[in-house]
């Protein structure tokens, strides 16, 4: 390492770190929303509130209901018991209902097979569906019990099993994802305006004047946030294992070497964009324009299973994607080989790319 | 001196006239609702389908094959053959296959001895968006099989005859697509506001600001009137797409909806001006942008994770975001076209927070203007 490039990375990382408040956000943050977030977010179901008017003599309804509230999934509503669901439903005091037919639900079954009505707010689709699906393996369980009906077994079972996950915790699922979207935003929005910044202050030329190479100047203004986006990794990780009990199947190596490679393409893509923008407030918005789409298409919190075509295909031009797919194969799968390899190529393919373009405009611009 | 029309238009000719002098930004901040809307409506779907499923089939029989079939036919899976189990094991560990089924050579003969035949399926669970949806697919899959392979179809004393309200056909866009305008109002308000303000501290020129006879709030009305503006224009360009691309119904009233996005935009245009106040630096404000106004409207609004499903702490946290009541008027006012009078609660709510947000920015930056 040259002495130029010495002199730059202390000037760049005090001048990050000067501010107490840049300390704060640059570190403590990013802890603080990983907590947040592997705690608060999760679309499982739960705390629904459920509505129903069971007669007195309605035994099987009543028992439906009961073992529906008994589960964590529901509340039980204390909305009376002679309201109008749909008018619950539309004032927003109830998420679902249920309504018997005629007569009780018990009566019915009584002569035969009956129709059981439920009401769901489907406004959340996802809810929807799953308030769908318990309510009738609840309601089945509970009227053959009640009916003292053998279910009769089925020819063809299908053994089910999840691996990797068997108990399906929200947070294996979604501190990775917050962790890739950490590491990106930081890195990649502070490494663009940060070079526009000097761009803006008119430093810039300034540093073309002084006997310094252009590679130079980059790498100089680069490498920093390479530092300080690494720095960010043994912290978020450690959140990860201890906060949430993430698992690290594979090797800390690996895992390493993999955010290095995403943390430089982010850098390099942060590079790229700063040489399009002009100030600041360009930079940042271009790093949005560039982070939305890149972190909606991950498979982050939406899966590319479902996207069009077109999605498809810019999702595998997307780092995001492709670290995401690492982080969840190191951490909870061990990390196959061919895949991580085939991964951490491409990432770095998108780095060196960027790099490249970066150089380009950046002679253009300066010379 | 007493506040003064002509003189916050005044700033805000200056404000516009640098906005427009940038057009890059303008295309940008115009260009960031578009592109959002666009990758929202087209690249959510909750329900999961093209389900990669690496298959092995040791049995090689009429019914082996019927089951492959019937996970296939089912339109939520691509069928993938393997060559050994040991393959359809590690097709798993790769991202391509998120199922594994394995079919032991046993399978026809325990079914015509009328033993119950089992085939084993492996889920990849380090994905829970696609695992969920499965588990729940492979009960009903189970049940065909059954029926087409054995004639089995036991007769269920109920069935539950499920009405999906306000959304009858599970479309994933009308879930998303109300809830959009708060995600996009909250990048144009509060990031531009805060990096607008703060650029002015940066430069010193709001120092100069103070040595002329403006008054300060004239000062704030002026400056944010431009993005108030474009904040609008964000939010018709949102309810136009809704409307005619994506074919959302809206129901309620759009006044009443109207009503609802000021009293947001005036809360976090404060919330912008507060961060650039508080932090006159361009870098900082923009963190600090992202983590209280961006990332909160994204995540913790209820536009795509349910607050009922937050522990009891952050159900009431989320209370203090405006975000979250926006989105419940949102969402009403399209799907439910529930009544002005069926929303007090989220309105009551979104107007004392307005109220606070802005009367703490006001008082700030006055503070901090005044000798």
């Amino acid at each position: 390492m040259t002495s130029t490039l010495r002199g730059f990375l202390r000037k760049e990382l005090k001048q990050e770190l000067r501010d107490p408040r840049m300390r704060i956000l640059l570190f403590l943050a990013p802890i603080v929303q990983l907590t947040l977030f592997g705690v608060a977010l999760s679309n499982d179901v739960k705390n629904i509130r459920l509505w129903a008017r069971p007669d007195a003599n309605d035994t099987v309804l009543q028992h439906v209901y009961e073992r529906a509230v008994a589960s964590k999934w529901f509340l039980p509503s204390a909305e009376g018991r002679n309201a109008d669901p749909f008018e619950l439903l539309r004032a927003g005091k109830i998420d679902a209902a249920l309504v018997p037919p005629p007569g009780g639900l018990t009566r019915a079954l009584g002569r035969g097979t009956a129709d059981l009505q439920l009401l769901v707010n489907a406004t959340n689709v996802i809810q929807a569906q799953s308030v769908d699906g318990y309510l009738r393996n609840i309601t089945t369980r509970v009227v053959r019990d009640d009916l003292k009906i053998e279910p009769p077994e089925s020819p063809i079972r299908f053994d089910t099993r999840v691996l990797y996950n068997p108990t399906l915790e929200t947070s294996y699922f979604m501190v990775p994802g917050v962790m890739a979207m950490l590491m990106i935003i930081t890195s990649l929005i502070l490494t663009s305006m940060s070079i526009t910044r000097e761009k803006e202050l008119g430093t810039f030329e300034m540093l073309i004047s002084a006997p310094v190479s252009v590679s130079e100047v980059i790498l100089g203004k680069t490498l920093p946030y390479v530092a300080l986006g690494m720095a960010a990794v043994p912290l978020i990780l450690a959140v990860a294992v201890f906060g949430f009990g993430v698992p690290v199947r594979g090797s800390l190596l690996v895992l390493t070497i993999a955010a290095l490679a995403f943390v430089c393409t982010a850098v390099a893509i942060g590079t790229l964009i700063s040489t399009f923008a002009q100030n600041q407030q360009q930079s940042m918005l271009g790093g949005f324009l560039f982070l939305f789409p890149a972190i909606l298409l991950s498979g982050l919190m939406f899966p590319i299973e479902n996207m069009p075509d077109v999605l498809k295909w810019m999702s595998d031009l997307n780092p995001v994607t492709h670290f995401l797919a690492l982080l969840r194969n190191i951490l909870l799968k061990g990390g196959e080989l061919d895949f991580v390899l085939q991964r951490i190529g491409v990432l770095v393919l998108m780095a060196v790319v960027s790099v490249f373009v970066s150089f380009k405009r950046f002679h253009t611009t300066l010379q | 001196m007493s506040f003064r029309w002509s003189r916050a238009a005044a700033v805000a000719r200056k404000e516009v006239y640098h906005v427009l002098r940038d057009p890059f930004t303008l295309m940008l901040s115009l260009g960031l609702p578009v592109f959002m809307v666009l990758v929202f409506g087209f690249a959510i779907e909750f329900n999961v389908k093209n389900i990669h499923l690496a298959v092995f089939d040791a049995d090689q029989t009429r019914s082996s094959r019927q089951v492959i079939d019937t996970f296939g036919s089912s339109g939520y899976f691509i069928v993938d053959p393997v060559a050994s189990p040991d393959g359809a094991f590690r097709a798993l560990g790769g991202d391509h296959d998120r199922a594994a089924l394995v079919i032991p050579g046993d399978f026809q003969k325990n079914l015509y001895a009328g033993r119950s035949a089992q085939a084993q399926l492996l889920l990849d669970g380090s994905d829970n968006s696609t695992v969920g949806p499965i588990l729940g697919y492979v009960g009903s899959i189970q049940t065909v099989a059954a029926r087409r392979i054995a004639d089995f179809d036991p007769p269920e004393p109920v069935s539950v005859k499920t009405r999906f309200l306000f959304n009858s056909e599970l479309n994933s866009r009308w879930f998303v697509i109300p809830g959009l305008a708060v995600v996009v109002m909250a990048i144009l308000a509060v990031l531009l506001t805060a990096l607008a303000v703060a650029r002015e501290w940066e430069n010193g020129s709001m120092e100069l600001l103070l040595s002329t006879p403006v008054e300060p709030l004239e000062i704030i009305v002026g400056k944010l009137a431009p993005y108030a503006v474009l904040g609008l224009a964000a939010l018709a360009f949102v309810y136009l797409m809704s409307r005619t691309l994506f074919a959302v119904p809206f129901r309620g009233s759009l006044q009443v909806y109207g009503a609802g996005c000021l009293l947001f935009l005036a809360a976090y245009l404060a919330q912008g001006l507060l961060i650039s106040v508080l932090t006159r630096n361009q870098l900082v404000a923009m963190q600090v942008a992202v983590m209280s106004g961006l990332i909160p409207a994204n995540l913790l609004s209820g536009f795509i994770f349910p607050i009922e499903s937050m522990p009891a702490f952050f159900q009431y946290l989320t209370m203090i975001l405006p975000a979250r009541w926006l989105t419940v008027i949102a969402r009403e006012s399209y799907l439910k076209g529930s009544t002005f009078a069926e929303m007090w609660e989220p309105f009551a709510a979104l107007a004392i927070l307005t109220a606070i947000m802005v009367m703490a920015a006001t008082r700030k930056f006055k503070k901090d203007l005044e000798p």
